[in-house]
């Protein structure tokens, strides 16, 4: 743990401090033509300090905005502090955003210069150049098909370099000046604006001083003891809170090194050969990795199958405890022992997890069985709970305390309370400065105090003390007869199925909950492979009744579990169809970072809805959709219903009976 | 597409020329007084109905049939009956209809065999890997990883190929064709058996190898769009006779052209 | 009851109390297996490289042998005799690539097996006619081999180590790694390499394959002509050696076609099987095993691995 130093308020000074204190500690390292690279701290002052006054020689000033996208690159990265150093501030935008989507925030946030990765953005700018009359410059890094392009408004990210070096080395008074413009800069500062990706509407800027950011970084580096020595690998989205918190300000913060892998198909790979020791992903992600491994598994020998088996049900049972330190037989450690040998260890190693310390997951809702799973094979896999608003940290998991259920405790200097309608709402110092340029959005969610509303319903569980999050508050609703309807629970309880990637709960003012339910294509893809099920396509396997029997018999179990609760009793689900396509950002039904635009679903599959309610056993459907270069298509199905028989709630009858 | 007047500029003197090529295998004629040429750094596209003789003709270029009359002149120079791995020295580099590559060896090693021609240093250096022969080696590796980053396939560096899907296959294939550093490249139906995706990645690369390495390149292609995107002239060929060489744009408008492909039954007279 | 005994039992109790002559049981088997791996060697460089089964291998072998002590008989010096006859491979590797190889060369596999046939018979023709058909000695003191044998007293007992074989032992072991460094390491090794796999693909890669043809029968010249020496050494020269060739097939089967490791790892299980069989269960059958128990062993690999041990599985995705 590096600075408690409060004169460090900022990213850009933060640097120059390292590269005095660590200059050669590896900083950042890149994996190019097939070796990785490396650039101590020493070295990226160098560069970044370069590039900036580059960018100013270009026309980047104190109060202006720009955006970085492209994919975790060094350079990315090091425009990003190069900017801040000049006073100037970051809006990065998600690299796979469509044109429209690009053009709106880019305007939105009156942005004068673009540091982009490669010719697919330099194209999407130019396609809606006309609607960004600030946009002066775009800085490229790859060069590679940008030969014959008008330069008149674009340069290479190499040319700005190599401008600010030659300033640099001809006029001594340039050094000076971009200290003292470092030095000027305070922790009050705005450092940079995300676009929150909105789950309605569109997206909201959302303000962060360099003190709301350094500040939870500094926190969450305590809470996990995580210091210089740390590796981390840059995979998630440069524009998303997370990764700028994790691959940036953290990094700054606490001295350790950030990896860069060489594309996003490699990112497995590398992360073996780099050997990771702290990590972050969706809960999809380790979904998708229990999912590969359990397809492999069944493809494997009868005696590899019964030995994996075997092994992995004795970590579920015993694995945690060992995790948490508890005491256990000592029998039972040594067949651990050998599980680790045998099956643990190299599972861990071949995901690139065997060094991992720290694990979070946060986003979604984590299946318990998942959770179960990597906790019991060793992985400390934690939960934490957040937003933009926060600067990331709104609760974590302390080793030691962790569950499936839960989201955790408090994060250190964070203050939640529970509002009279049981919204869940947060005060601490990474508390945002505010939405950019929408005054009546910040007042909607920040409190005069200080407190923000979260936007999700959530309680404290009397048993373990930590936080649940139910839902989103406003997608919380009743049916026709007054039942809580939380889709979201009945979601996620879906989706904890390997065969189910993506599920729509309706029911809001119906009279039953219905479901709409998306295929994972890998598991039953494999499943159909083994037991010779033909399929052409998504659609055809999406149609396919064995597969409507198989989904079956998952929502019936849901419904049982639904049927145990009290207050879920009610919402079991009485109908399901499975989409013809699965849902999909590109096509506004999903936000950038894999979250449900509900009431946009609700209105592009209208005719489904309507069939649901109308009794009908089928329904035709024709959904525009949009191919990743922007162009459009029509896709058409004739989608089945299935019902199911809902189970009578057995927690109210337990009670009559007792 | 392509702006005609600039491009029509930056193509530079004949590299190849057919001149009156003729093959026969035991009375069947493949190809008959066939003649034609490709400038230096641009894209032609051979095309015709299935057997008018498109792939032979790669042949007889590449070396792998000698022509019973006729001429070809590489580089100014007139080629007496020459064997493929002399084509290969000579610069020209090819990719076949149903691939030729190593199976059993990686992604890495298949296109490394590419720079075969290139590796200089004798057996003795090698065996010592010290000096030159180190420094050629790491040069190598240097122009293979430059190419595997070029078409996106680093994640399959270390698979052996023969384990790889076709359109993955088609493209380690021209990677190793990539690493001969050719002045001629000779594609065979590169897009066979592609989806729409695969396609548009495929003719990225090509317009890519072209503009940013200055190859040139020849290929036959029965995808009609790609051939108007691609190419800047294009040879028609029909029962191993040229029928058109034109413009794309000419070609898709030649009366004969389309009497080849719609088809009228051939020796009936207009 | 008495039979398990005779079988399972008896001969490791025998092994135990007698560990000198395992070991010397051990060390014979060892050396043949050294020499059965030389000449699996050969099939494996040129199945390699140029997909031939090449059935003149044995007679190589003869061939080799009986030009050095051929020319050594009419008076040339015993090394001199030894470069010339490095040479007449190289000479001969010549021929067959541009008389044999060549002319056949989009030819199936079978008529390029059959064109070997003819190349034994005219090998043979060619040993005679030259060299007459008398067996003849092998000039191991000419050329510094050593003879004679070591002894030691241990082991409870009383081992014997021929010099000549020991020799031959490291002699082997050398060609073995240098072949092995030379098909790994070198540009000509992954020529070679690549030709095994698709000629078509070497082709347009620009790999000439009638230079790497020469280059890999020759190289099985000098393997014949190194086995030729050892062979020759323990035994006589004559033509009946080319019978040695025959028991190379299971040593390939059992490594597999196509791998120099696993020739010689294939020739170390025959050739100390074989001993190990004929010394200890020897008695139980008569006796003679050596000459069947080979053949029995490849049986059983065709049955349930056919590649080999080493060889390559074939990897297609369907």
């Amino acid at each position: 743990m590096l600075s408690t130093d409060l004169g460090l308020d900022t990213l850009p000074k933060l640097l120059i401090h390292n590269a005095a204190a660590l200059g050669d500690r590896p900083a950042m390292r890149h994996k190019d033509l097939g070796i990785w690279q490396a650039w101590t701290w020493a070295q990226m002052l160098e560069e970044v300090r370069a590039f900036s006054v580059g960018l100013a020689e270009i026309g980047l000033k104190r109060g202006d905005k720009f955006t970085i996208v492209g994919s975790n690159r060094p350079r990315l990265y090091w425009a990003m502090c190069a900017g801040q150093a000049l006073g100037a501030v970051p809006v990065p935008v998600y690299a796979d955003a469509v044109a429209d989507e690009m053009a709106f925030v880019l305007a939105h946030a009156e942005v004068t210069l673009a540091v982009v990765e490669d010719q697919e953005q330099v194209d999407k700018i130019i396609a809606v150049a006309d609607r960004l009359p600030y946009l002066a410059q775009v800085v490229y890094d790859e060069p590679r098909g940008l030969k014959d392009y008008d330069h008149s408004r674009m340069i290479a990210f190499e040319d700005v370099r190599s401008i600010g070096r030659k300033k640099l080395a001809s006029d001594p008074e340039c050094l000076r000046q971009w200290e003292a413009g470092v030095a000027a800069g305070k922790g009050s500062d705005l450092s940079v604006i995300l676009y929150t990706s909105g789950t309605t509407g569109r997206s909201k800027g959302v303000m962060l001083t360099y003190e709301n950011t350094i500040i939870s970084a500094r926190n969450a580096n305590a809470f996990d003891r995580l210091d210089q020595n740390e590796e981390v690998i840059a995979y998630l989205p440069l524009a998303w809170v997370g990764d700028y918190i994790f691959s940036y300000v953290q990094a700054y913060v606490a001295g350790y090194c950030v990896n860069c892998p060489e594309t996003a198909e490699t990112v497995v790979q590398d992360r073996r050969e780099i050997g990771t020791t702290y990590a972050f992903a969706p809960p999809r992600v380790y979904e998708n990795v229990l999912t590969l491994t359990t397809v492999r598994m069944a493809d494997a020998s009868a005696f590899k199958r019964k030995v994996f088996d075997f092994f992995i049900a004795f970590a579920g049972r015993w694995g945690e405890k060992i995790l948490d330190g508890e005491k256990v037989p000592l029998t039972v450690r040594l067949l651990y022992g050998i599980g680790n040998l045998f099956v643990y260890g190299p599972l861990m190693n071949q995901f690139g997890l065997s060094r991992i310390r720290v694990a979070y997951t946060a986003g979604e809702a984590i299946g318990p069985e998942i959770f179960r799973f990597w906790r019991g094979i060793g992985l400390n896999l934690k939960q934490l709970y957040g937003q933009t608003e926060a600067s990331v940290y709104i609760t974590a998991q302390p080793d030691g305390n962790i569950r499936a259920d839960a989201v955790g405790n408090a994060s250190p200097d964070v203050e939640i309370k529970i509002s009279d309608s049981g919204e869940v709402m947060f005060r601490s110092p990474g508390v945002f400065a505010g939405y950019y340029k929408d005054p009546e959005k910040t007042a909607e969610v920040l409190t005069p105090d200080g407190w923000v509303h979260t936007g999700d319903a959530g309680f404290f569980d009397p048993k373990s003390g930590q936080l649940r999050i139910i839902d989103r508050a406003k997608d919380v609703g009743h049916l026709k007869d007054g039942t809580v309807f939380a889709p979201k629970y009945i979601e996620n309880k879906l989706k904890f199925y390997p065969n189910i990637r993506e599920a729509v709960a309706l029911g809001a003012g119906r009279d039953f909950v219905c479901a709409m339910i998306n295929i994972d294509l890998t598991a039953v893809g494999s499943w159909a492979e083994r037991n010779n099920v033909v399929y052409a396509s998504y659609q055809e396997l999406a149609a396919n009744p064995r597969v409507y029997d198989m989904i079956a018999r998952h929502i019936d179990e849901v419904n049982r579990s639904l049927a145990d609760e009290e207050v879920m009793a009610g919402a079991q689900i009485h109908r399901f169809l499975i989409l013809h396509k699965e849902l999909d950002a590109d096509d506004g039904e999903l936000t950038r970072t894999q979250k449900l635009r509900r009431g946009h679903i609700i209105d592009r599959y209208s005719p489904l809805v309507e069939a649901f309610y109308n009794g009908l056993t089928e329904a035709q459907i024709a959904t525009e959709v949009t191919f990743e270069d922007g162009h459009k298509g029509v896709i058409a199905a004739r989608v089945a219903i299935r019902d199911m028989k809902p189970y009578p709630a057995r927690a109210a009858k337990m009670e009559r009976a007792a | 597409m392509r702006a005609p007047s600039s491009r029509e500029a930056a193509l530079g003197e004949v590299l190849l020329a057919v001149e009156n090529v003729s093959l026969s295998f035991g009375g069947v004629n493949a190809l008959t007084g066939v003649s034609f040429d490709i400038r230096k750094g641009e894209i032609r596209a051979i095309i015709g109905p299935n057997g008018a003789g498109k792939t032979s003709m790669l042949n007889v270029v590449n070396g792998f049939y000698q022509p019973q009359s006729g001429r070809i002149r590489f580089k100014g120079q007139v080629r007496t009956s020459m064997r493929p791995h002399a084509a290969a020295e000579g610069g020209i580099a090819r990719t076949f209809q149903n691939l030729a590559l190593f199976r059993g060896m990686t992604t890495l090693d298949n296109i490394l065999a590419g720079r075969a021609l290139k590796m200089h240093r004798g057996f003795f250096w090698q065996l010592i890997r010290y000096g030159p022969a180190l420094k050629e080696e790491v040069e190598h590796r240097r122009r293979v990883e430059e190419i595997i980053d070029f078409l996106e396939i680093a994640a399959i560096r270390k698979i052996p190929v023969g384990r790889l899907p076709y359109g993955l296959q088609k493209r380690v294939e021209l990677g190793r064709a990539l690493a001969m550093e050719p002045d001629l490249l000779l594609l065979d139906e590169p897009m066979a058996g592609m989806n729409l995706e695969e396609k548009e990645d495929m003719s990225r690369f090509i317009i890519d190898v072209n503009q940013q390495y200055g190859t040139t390149i020849a290929l036959i292609e029965h995808d009609m769009g790609v051939v108007m995107d691609l190419s800047d002239r294009v040879v028609v060929l029909d029962y191993g006779r040229k029928i058109a060489d034109a413009t794309p744009d000419e070609v898709k408008r030649d009366k004969n052209v389309i009497r080849a492909y719609l088809g009228e039954p051939h020796g009936t007279s207009v | 009851m008495d039979i398990l005994y005779k079988v399972f039992i008896d001969p490791f109790v025998q092994m135990g109390t007698a560990p000198d002559l395992l070991v010397q049981t051990l060390w014979d088997g060892l050396v043949a297996g050294v020499l059965y791996a030389l000449i699996a060697l050969g099939f494996v460089l040129i199945f390699k490289a140029s997909g031939v089964f090449n059935f003149a291998q044995g007679i190589m072998v003869v061939f080799a042998a009986l030009t050095l002590v051929g020319l050594h008989e009419h008076g040339v010096p015993a090394f001199v005799a030894l470069g010339l006859t490095v040479v007449v491979m190289f000479v001969l590797a010549l021929g067959v690539e541009r008389l044999m190889l060549r002319p056949l060369i989009n030819q199936s596999d079978i008529i390029l097996f059959m064109a070997t046939f003819g190349l034994t018979y005219f090998l043979i023709g060619l040993g005679q006619l030259v060299f007459g058909g008398n067996p003849k000695v092998m000039i191991t003191s000419e050329l510094y081999l050593p003879s004679g044998a070591i002894e030691f007293k241990g082991l409870g007992g009383f081992v014997s180590l021929q010099k000549i074989d020991i020799a031959a032992v490291i002699i082997a072991s050398i060609m073995v790694a240098v072949l092995a460094v030379f098909f790994q390491r070198t540009r000509i090794g992954r020529a070679l390499r690549a030709v095994a796999d698709s000629h078509q693909a070497a082709l347009s890669v620009g790999i000439s394959l009638e230079q790497i043809w020469v280059i890999v029968w020759f190289a099985a010249g000098v393997v014949a002509l190194a086995t030729g020496i050892m062979w020759g050494a323990r035994s006589e020269v004559s033509f009946s050696l080319q019978i040695i060739a025959l028991k190379a097939l299971p040593v390939l089967i059992l490594g597999g076609l196509t791998s120099i490791p696993g020739a010689i790892v294939g020739g170390l299980i025959i050739g100390i099987g074989e001993k190990l069989g004929e010394f200890y269960w020897g008695p139980l059958l008569g006796g003679g095993i050596e000459s069947w128990l080979a053949y029995v062993i490849a049986l059983g690999f065709l049955v349930f691995r056919p590649q080999g041990l080493f060889g390559e599985k074939i990897i297609e995705r369907i």
